[in-house]
């Protein structure tokens, strides 16, 4: 589908030097990490971490409670993600398949909500677990994140849904499927593509966020962008070797993740979506 | 496993006709079930929705006409309607107009360089041989996975007025003019490379995307385009465009939401340079009229509000598109 | 007979059951104990983690049953999750709080009244700036945990190069060797003699606070800003001429950049807590034997210093109220003053240990400097104003030259008053 030719030159230039803007930041981190903290701010700066210390990376996994906040951050994110997958899909499909009373609203307020700043939610989300009795657990970590997640990923699968012609589902049922298995045996693999997306971008805020992290647990349930904040204490007192160390461990899994899933993103960001 | 553009309709699986269930009727979108089935699939999701976020927003949306401080809510007291007081006192503050405009603008040129850029990168996406394309996806995945307030401290750096990267190759070029040169003292030059840092942490997600859309334009609308003569350019405005113009509008939205929203990037910038009160956006700006030490919730909600009535007359247009999605055939 | 016998007897059982059913209850001057677990809220950073083991240890040691629960907090978003916790059934039992937090948490409800407590806590001796920042409207609300506050650090090295024999004891000699310096340091790039960032408002209010200006005053109920005052505007101009005069630090910039500016040469003195000595002399060990440190010199003597540091409060909905006034009164005692202040190098919150440093060229120092000390106005609605950077976009705009001092002062006014009454 897409020309398959070399790429000019004038191609290739442009994109080294799109690489090269993507990545310098990425590798001036973990350059950073590698620096002994004298080093990490100098009036010319050291491209290269010579001397080399891996201690901010031993400190940093001997601070606070790195495994144990690791183990919850994992939790929660997969929840979460798993969760509004599963939920969503069949409300998406809802949305976009049958036509109902209060369908408009309901689409308006899924936009609504998606306006309103998450932080903003801080207090009344807090109020509802406390009485809920949810505060300080990542059960109710999990829930508060649903208010980001669902939302969004209701909303786009709706458009995946909306572009897959009904021709299938309907070849599916007068072969005698039910409804269900027509939802979840044709419609499921053909947006499968759509899952991915929407859920990476879950994951990611999932994975990075601290206001609601922070407030709703404490300790070892606490989540790796609070293990992450440990590092700067008192004002002044900010260790840029651990910070930027306790980042690159932080961006790891997602990196990870990403370079594996990356071919799967480009091929399945839009696969069928492209009528809106 | 077919992908199928607007362009092409299904017409692949029609059902044999003696097969009809009776339950449904070919039409070419809506189908007729009983009434509960879309409300049964709805419940779980809305179960979610409605433990998750109904509850929270309708408590904003109370509290937003409350007086509600830390006082409220730590001592339980009764509550104390104040009508439309929190959102009389953000509007009447004289710097609130300042700060919404600097904010659209700055939402604005944020939101067209995104997109802008974003199409650029997946039309050279489009161009490169395999191993290039393969180098720049992966180059704008480990961008996109640094946490927003790391990749800000790192350009902040990066800018740094005394240790940072930049001043130091412009000087050792020979511009001698930027030793010391603070990149945060002048509002628009911080705000603009606040902008650097919003466009280069959306822009992976936006290529992407944009990308895998024009690579669902069939290959046949490009030989027909180019054998009629057409250049790159009337190519992309006549054929990619419009196939991928809903996906276009999509990004747009969600880019306008978010960038108008902006407050991490700006909040760290502001801790190391310039004066904070030239360079508040509304998100910033909010923050500190209702949280900021002494807390006071009702006004928090309030501002939330007004900035999400601002945002829908802004995408007004795209919003009553996108809900008929699914309307037309 | 035998009636009234029945009768005694029922009134009798009635009775019996009444005193068991009450038993538990009643018994003036000796309720159940309190098992707790006790829930303790402490700052990330503040304490050496062997000095609360040790408290924790001994604490359970003498209230047999209860379970300490330590919580180690982060800065970030800390007032959100404090008035959170507080509003709950179930709030930490004894929190750390910012010294500057202490009155917006107080003016809330969320806080206990200690102030029948206080002289049995050891409020005599306390610091009199700690005492100030726990204390609202007369009442104490948080106890005086430790407290930091900033000396001049110097390079010994450069100023004997420039010729300058001792550190200076007021701020003439501080202009005069600031001149000096940067004469004998022409040739390096970016120096400064002072390395002194405009938004570092906690330095420089220490000569705003030495000439007798302050940030506000409260007449009756309202707050008005001070900064207008000719004391004040005074002390804002010397410090314009002094940082044009002996430094190149940006107008606009911070203190995180003292440390390596000091580190690179660039500058012979900067203004910081203590224990930056140790932090400089641990990334560039070569210049670990020319540290020294000095009092930030004011118009004749040392000037006030800011006290920073932490407060101990109750949770007012707390339900171990007694639990926590016995972990507070160890944590806030002699003894665990003593291991805080030797193991972790801060200031104890009473004057009677302020000699414990006194053989530490560092902290001895810093100690010395507390006695004459500043704080910030107590107001609830302090932490809006700091939020809001006032006092610090004041200073970037003077330094930076965008308003006169005049200007500046005036539009920190309205501001101040505008956040503060609130």
């Amino acid at each position: 589908m897409t020309p398959r030719r070399r790429g000019s030159i004038v191609a290739n230039g442009v994109a080294l030097l799109a690489c090269f803007f993507f990545l310098f930041p990425v590798y001036w981190m973990v350059v950073t990490a590698f620096k002994p903290s004298g080093d990490i701010q100098l009036p010319t700066p050291k491209f290269f971490p010579a001397p080399f210390t891996l201690q901010h990376f031993v400190d940093g996994i001997n601070k606070y409670h790195f495994w144990a906040n690791a183990r919850s951050s994992v939790i929660i994110t997969f929840s979460v993600v798993g969760l509004s997958m599963a939920l969503a899909f069949f409300a998406a499909t809802a949305l976009a398949r049958f036509r109902f009373r209060g369908r408009k609203l309901f689409i308006v307020l899924l936009l609504v909500v998606q306006m309103v700043p998450f932080e903003a939610m801080l207090i009344p989300i807090f109020i509802e677990l406390d009485r809920a009795g949810l505060v300080y657990q990542l059960t109710g970590v999990i829930l508060a994140y649903m208010a980001f997640a669902l939302p969004f990923t209701i909303w786009t699968l709706r458009g995946f849904v909306a572009s897959v012609p009904v021709d299938l589902e309907e070849a599916a049922l007068t072969d005698g499927c039910t409804r269900t298995q027509a939802f979840i045996r044709i419609l499921f693999p053909l947006i499968a593509p759509g899952l991915v997306a929407t859920s990476i971008f879950a994951f990611i805020q999932a994975w990075n966020e601290y206001i609601f992290a922070n407030v709703l647990l404490n300790n070892e349930n606490a989540t790796l962008p609070v293990w992450l904040a440990s590092f700067v204490s008192m004002g002044t007192q900010i260790d840029w070797g651990g910070i930027m160390a306790g980042s690159t461990i932080i961006s790891l899994p997602v990196m990870i993740f990403f370079v594996l899933v990356q071919r799967r993103i480009a091929q399945g960001m839009t696969a069928g979506a492209v009528k809106g | 496993m077919q992908h199928v553009t607007s362009a092409a309709p299904a017409t692949a699986l029609t059902a044999p006709a003696g097969r009809r269930s009776p339950l449904f009727r070919r039409r070419r979108r809506a189908t007729v079930v009983p009434w509960y089935v879309p409300y049964l699939m709805l419940a779980p999701g809305a179960i979610a929705l409605g433990a998750a976020v109904v509850f929270p927003f309708a408590y904003l949306v109370a509290i937003s006409f409350q007086q509600f401080r830390a006082r409220e809510l730590i001592q339980d007291l009764p509550t104390v309607w104040v009508g439309l007081a929190n959102y009389r006192y953000i509007v009447a503050k004289p710097e609130f107009w300042t700060v919404l405009s600097r904010t659209l603008i700055f939402a604005g040129v944020n939101v067209a360089l995104t997109i802008g850029i974003g199409m650029g990168l997946a039309l050279l996406l489009q161009r490169l041989g395999g191993r290039m394309r393969l180098a720049l996806s992966i180059s704008m995945v480990l961008a996109w996975s640094i946490p927003p307030v790391s990749a800000t401290q790192i350009w902040q750096w990066l800018f740094d007025r005394d240790f940072g990267v930049v001043n130091w190759v412009l000087t050792s070029v020979g511009l001698r003019g930027f030793t010391q040169h603070s990149w945060l003292s002048d509002p628009t030059s911080l705000l603009g490379l606040a902008t650097v840092i919003v466009v280069w942490g959306a822009l992976p997600f936006v290529a992407l995307v944009l990308y895998a859309g024009l690579s669902q334009v069939p290959d046949d609308l490009y030989e027909a385009a180019r054998v009629d003569g057409a250049n790159a350019w009337a190519t992309f405005r006549q054929v990619s465009l419009p196939l991928i113009a809903p996906i276009v509008l999509v990004l747009a939205l969600l880019s306008t939401i978010w960038d108008f929203r902006v407050f991490t990037q700006i909040f760290v910038l502001q801790k190391s340079g310039g004066i904070s009160e030239d360079t508040n956006l509304i998100g910033i700006w909010s923050y500190h009229q209702s949280f900021g030490g002494s807390p006071n919730y009702g006004r928090g909600a309030a501002t939330a509000f007004i900035g999400v009535v601002i945002l829908l007359m802004i995408t007004a247009v795209v919003v009553r598109r996108m809900v008929r999605i699914g309307d037309e055939s | 007979m035998k009636k009234q016998n029945v009768v005694v007897g029922v009134v009798a059982v009635a009775l019996a059951l009444v005193a068991a059913a009450c038993g538990n209850a009643s018994t003036a001057g000796a309720p159940k104990a309190d098992t707790g677990p006790l829930t303790v809220w402490l700052m990330n950073g503040s304490a050496p983690d062997p000095v609360i083991s040790a408290l924790k240890t001994e604490f359970e040691a003498a209230h047999p049953g209860v379970t300490v629960n330590v919580q180690l907090q982060q800065w970030g978003g800390i007032t959100d999750k404090t008035n959170a916790a507080l509003s709950t059934q179930s709030p930490p039992d004894v929190l750390e709080m910012g010294n500057t937090l202490v009155s917006g948490f107080a003016s809330a409800g969320g806080l206990a009244d200690l102030t029948g407590k206080q002289a049995s806590l050891g409020s005599d001796t306390w610091l009199q700036s700690l005492k100030e920042a726990g204390t609202l409207d007369g009442k104490l609300y948080g106890v005086p945990y430790y407290a930091g506050d900033r000396v001049v650090i110097y390079n010994k090295d450069l100023f004997a190069k420039a010729g300058i024999t001792a550190p200076p004891t007021t701020r003439d000699e501080l202009m005069t060797d600031g001149k000096l310096l940067m004469a004998a340091n022409k040739s390096v790039p970016g120096f400064s003699a002072l390395y002194l960032p405009g938004k570092d408002w906690y330095a420089i209010f220490s000569w705003v606070f030495d000439s007798l200006g302050g940030i506000a005053t409260k007449s009756g109920s309202k707050w008005q800003g001070t900064m207008e005052d000719p004391a004040t505007q005074a002390a804002l101009s010397w410090v314009k001429d002094m940082r044009s005069a002996v430094g190149t630090a940006a107008g606009d910039g911070l203190e995180t950049t003292d440390d390596p500016t000091f580190e690179a040469g660039k500058a012979a003195m900067v203004i910081e807590a203590g224990w930056h000595y140790g932090v400089i002399a641990k990334d560039k060990p070569a210049l670990k034997d020319q540290l020294g440190v000095f009092p930030i010199p004011g118009a004749s003597q040392a000037a006030p210093v800011f006290l920073g540091g932490s407060n101990l409060g109750i949770a007012a909905k707390s339900k171990h109220q007694g639990l926590a006034y016995d972990y507070i009164k160890l944590l806030a005692g002699s003894k665990y003053q003593t291991q805080l202040a030797v193991q972790g190098g801060v200031i104890p919150n009473t004057t009677t240990l302020l000699n414990l440093h006194a053989s530490d060229p560092v902290l001895s120092v810093a100690d010395k400097a507390a006695a004459r000390s500043w704080f910030v106005p107590n107001s609830p609605n302090w932490a809006a104003v700091e939020s809001n950077n006032i006092l610090q976009d004041m200073l970037a705009k003077i330094f930076t030259g965008k308003a006169s001092v005049a200007d500046a002062t005036k539009a920190a006014d309205q501001a101040l008053a505008d956040k503060l009454n609130q």
